[in-house]
């Protein structure tokens, strides 16, 4: 506790923004071409998402300075990501497995 | 204020004191005027006008359950049209949950009584507090504008087709006003996580919380994971009614079914919004009238953060009969019965705490013994509910509505009233005439099981919830039903009565009437503006009752700003030792 | 009364110890506000998913309708406004308010930007009758290749996203005007700058929302 520094009040670099920004914009030229490569079904979709979850971990970890904030805040974010998956889990074992997609009336 | 003794200490110097009796300032002398309390942003005025809007409303829906109960006296046509029926049950429904049993226990006494448990002077965002409660009322005024525009008779939960079949403006009004009304869900929770992370006062620490803080703690996580997805859900159907979006509307290729989901992601863990601070409340209450300290207070807490987590596990038990796949019941069915141990946990730690305490049956204790009573029966009923071919069963019956309000009313509301009467010295400086409470409660628990009990009996036998005609044989379950429900109108009417009264002329409190060891009461009654004369720096544990009350002091800060609580208590208990 | 008031510099609230307390105070609750924001979102998403994982073949063929390019130069617009912000949150660190100011105006102005580019985007399809729900009336051109009983749904699901995440955006711009405005009153230094970060904060998670828009919509061959 006593050992990190003030939290809340850590101040980034030009050099270290600068190079987050451009490391993004380069996954979004991967991603765009990765895209267009084609990939089978499933790898399509998975390189996508895995490329927007690096993203979103720049973003969040330095943009953000979650890096450096209290580990506290860190712990939202991570849990409304994770309660968002349990929606979408909990509703998919309905939506998958379903004897019609969508009861006729 | 007298300073008893003074310790010397090796960083932080404490003293003690003891607030005075019968102040002359109080947070309700001290700004006056309707436009005062309209722009405060002290939480216990504000937490006092949600109390009074909460209470409005309960009287509205209240009156509406009354009127109900009246037209089923006969199997037919009583006095109403059954339109109007339709109306007048969705209409209940959807004030008593998001109107009253949504904010009662946070926004109007945990609004109240947080701060001071905490030691602080205000929550952390006093001015996002203050709008929270103008966006009730603005969510009040989108649904009387719904009445106004030709009602709703969706039931209170809006399912498609229902809520997207050319029912018009009635539905778009209500259902922007449950949005709008999601936001002061959202800003108490957000204000009560930040000011429990941030504003305790030197020496609360985390396993000195409060039982009531730990409950509200897991409410306000509550809040803040699910209402976002009712505000998304209800702002996808406004959009499907007013420009047929599809994405619910089966007409439209959408699947209604996804609405269920959508919906009970909120309204599922929404009921544990409503009962989970209620237990805080018991929980205080128990203790201080048994002059106990509570037993497992590790269990108690953590039980609350159980139930909110597994809470967002089960919202698909209310949809066995919807066309869900089997996977889904299935899980949803075992899901459910794992709500029951936490619940279970805390009753018996509440009975352990009981067990040989010398027990004060004061009002609030009463309403203890009654919730006890009345939300096991429902937390049972719960359980069969869960089980997927009894609720084939009883899916859609009155044995849902019997166990809803043996949740809701035995649990929730018989809470609030503990909390209400636990806390009603403090918060107005008078005391209620004790007899009349008393009388009053014994006809709630009369009223409320000969309102609820037949309900159960006719539900099991296949009595539909909703109908406005019934057969026959369920004449005489319906009008014990009735009955009951006056007894209830009655018994509400005669709190009302003495509660105000007292506020003319009861007699005068003192700070602390109930000998409780708990933090709020070591300021005077009523509390002064900033709560306590002095940022209090707490020595002793909320549930200290081994301790003589002579201990029970507040220490004063005398060289340290008071910030980082978790930091300054370990030197408070160092020297604590010491002396 | 006597801690209640002991040197408080202004900006201090009366019921906060000092201004550090104040500074966490309002960063945790920025947090706990852009949790609602990420479930908000989540409900979409998760309608997303859903429909996704029923017509796969379907959102195969209306993302076609999605130009990637445009899409991709939005994408970029919202990370360089992002790193300005950074920039702008750095610079009130470091009491340079001029930087501030620099970095906040073209902040605004990248924002402006990609919904300039939104409204081109929503233009075309609109000409063509791709519109959400009862305006749903695509040419017959579009028609033959939009044929999927279902395909409203796709573009009701791509305009709520979308249109809820450029109602965002315009929140951001109305908050970084009002910031701009306070920091040129001299409100803001080195000691007090509280609501640039947690605006900052804001703008990133509208980044990071648009982050997954972005390959979700747009990028499905």
């Amino acid at each position: 506790m006593s050992a990190h520094e003030h939290h809340g009040h850590h101040i980034a670099s030009v050099k270290m923004l600068w190079s987050v920004g451009i490391g993004l914009t380069i996954l979004t030229v991967l991603t765009v071409t990765v895209a267009k490569l084609g990939l089978p079904s499933p790898f399509d979709i998975l390189s996508a998402l895995a490329i927007a979850l690096f993203k979103a971990y720049l973003v969040a970890a330095y943009f953000m300075a979650l890096k450096w904030d209290n580990r506290f805040n860190a712990v939202l974010l991570i849990g409304a990501v994770a309660f968002f998956l349990l929606m979408v889990g909990v509703t998919l074992l309905d939506t998958m497995y379903r004897i019609e997609v969508v009861p006729s009336f | 204020m007298a300073i008893t003794e003074a310790k010397k200490m090796t960083t932080l110097q404490v003293k003690r004191f003891k607030p005075s009796e019968n102040p002359t300032n109080n947070y309700l002398t001290d700004e006056k005027g309707v436009w005062a309390w309209m722009t405060t942003v002290d939480h216990k005025k504000i937490g006092i006008m949600y109390l009074v809007a909460v209470a409005f409303f309960f009287a509205l829906a209240g009156f509406l359950a009354i009127a109900l109960r009246t037209e089923l006296w006969t199997p037919a046509k009583t006095f109403i049209e059954a339109d109007t029926y339709n109306q007048l049950f969705t209409l209940h429904g959807a004030m008593m949950v998001f109107f009253v049993l949504v904010p009662s226990i946070p926004a109007a006494l945990g609004n109240f009584i947080l701060p001071m448990q905490l030691g602080a002077k205000d929550v952390a965002f006093p001015r996002l507090n203050l709008a929270s409660l103008y966006i009730y009322v603005a969510g009040a005024i989108f649904t009387f504008a719904a009445l106004a525009s030709g009602g709703f008779d969706t039931g209170w939960t809006f399912y498609t087709p229902y809520s997207s079949d050319g029912n018009g403006a009635g539905v778009i009004w209500v259902t922007l006003g449950v949005f709008i009304l999601g936001f002061s869900s959202i800003l108490t929770g957000t204000n009560f996580i930040t000011t429990i992370h941030k504003l305790r006062a030197p020496g609360i620490t985390w396993d000195r919380l409060p039982l009531n803080i730990w409950a509200l703690y897991a409410t306000s996580i509550i809040q803040v994971l699910a209402t976002p997805v009712l505000a998304i859900t209800i702002l996808l159907l406004a959009f499907e009614n007013i420009m047929d979006i599809g994405i619910f509307d089966p007409a439209l290729g959408g699947d209604p079914v996804l609405f269920q989901h959508f919906f009970w992601f909120y309204s599922h863990p929404a009921v544990y919004i409503m009962i989970v601070p209620g237990f805080g409340i018991i929980s205080e209450v128990i203790s201080t009238f048994s002059k106990k300290t509570v037993f497992g207070y590790w269990a108690i807490a953590l039980s609350s953060l159980a139930i909110a987590f597994i809470g967002f596990l089960v919202w698909g038990h209310h949809m066995f009969t919807s066309g869900q796949s089997a996977v889904a019941t299935t899980v949803f069915s075992f899901l459910t019965f794992l709500v029951g141990i936490p619940t279970g946990i805390k009753i018996f730690n509440w009975i352990a705490t009981l067990y040989k305490g010398s027990i004060d049956m004061k009002t609030p204790m009463l309403y203890v013994f009654i919730f006890l009573f009345l939300f096991s029966i429902g937390g049972f009923t719960g359980i069969m509910l869960g089980a997927l071919s009894v609720d084939i069963h009883l899916h859609d019956t009155y044995y849902v509505v019997a166990h809803f309000h043996y949740v809701m009313m035995g649990g929730t509301l018989m809470a609030l009233l503990a909390g209400l009467h636990y806390w009603w010295p403090k918060m107005t400086g008078k005391m209620y005439n004790e007899t009349l409470a008393k009388i009053s409660a014994v006809l709630i628990f009369i009223g409320f099981n000969m309102t609820f009990l037949p309900q159960f009996v006719m539900g099991s036998q296949g009595m539909p919830r909703r109908y406005y005609n019934y057969i026959d044989q369920f004449t005489p379950f319906h009008q014990t039903s009735t009955i009951g429900s006056y007894i209830l109108g009655v018994a509400f009417l005669i709190i009302l009565y003495y509660l105000v009264k007292s506020l003319f002329g009861g007699e005068k409190a003192s700070s602390n009437p109930w000998n409780s060891r708990g933090l709020e009461w070591q300021s005077t009654s009523p509390p002064d503006f900033h709560n306590f004369d002095h940022t209090p720096v707490v020595i002793n544990g909320p549930y200290d009752y081994h301790k003589p009350m002579e201990e029970f002091q507040l220490g004063l800060a005398v060289s340290h700003n008071g910030h980082d609580a978790e930091h300054t208590s370990t030197e408070v208990e160092k020297t604590e030792e010491k002396a | 009364m006597a801690n209640h008031s002991a040197n408080h510099p202004a900006h201090v609230q009366h019921h906060f110890v000092d201004s550090d307390q104040q500074f966490d105070s309002a960063k945790l609750g920025m947090w706990v506000f852009l949790v609602n924001e990420i479930l908000f979102f989540g409900g979409l998403f998760c309608a997303y998913i859903i429909f996704r994982a029923w017509y796969p073949e379907l959102f195969t063929q209306a993302a076609l309708e999605l130009n990637a390019f445009w899409g991709g130069v939005n994408t970029v617009v919202l990370i360089g406004s992002s790193l300005t912000v950074a920039m702008a949150i750095r610079s009130a660190q470091r009491n340079e308010i001029k930087g501030l100011r620099i970095n906040l105006m073209i902040t605004i102005l990248l924002a402006c930007v990609f919904l300039v580019i939104k409204y081109f985007e929503y233009e075309h399809k609109l000409h063509y009758g791709i519109a959400p729900g009862s305006f749903w009336d695509p040419t017959p051109e579009k028609l033959a290749i939009l044929d999927h009983p279902k395909a409203n749904i796709f573009f009701s699901i791509y305009y709520m996203m979308t249109g809820i995440h450029g109602l965002h955006v315009l929140v951001g711009i109305g908050l970084m005007i009002w910031i701009y405005i306070r920091a040129g009153k001299g409100h803001f230094s080195s000691e007090y700058y509280t609501p640039v970060e947690i605006t900052g904060l804001y703008w990133h998670l509208v980044d990071l929302i648009w982050i997954f828009l972005f390959p979700l919509l747009y990028l499905i061959e």
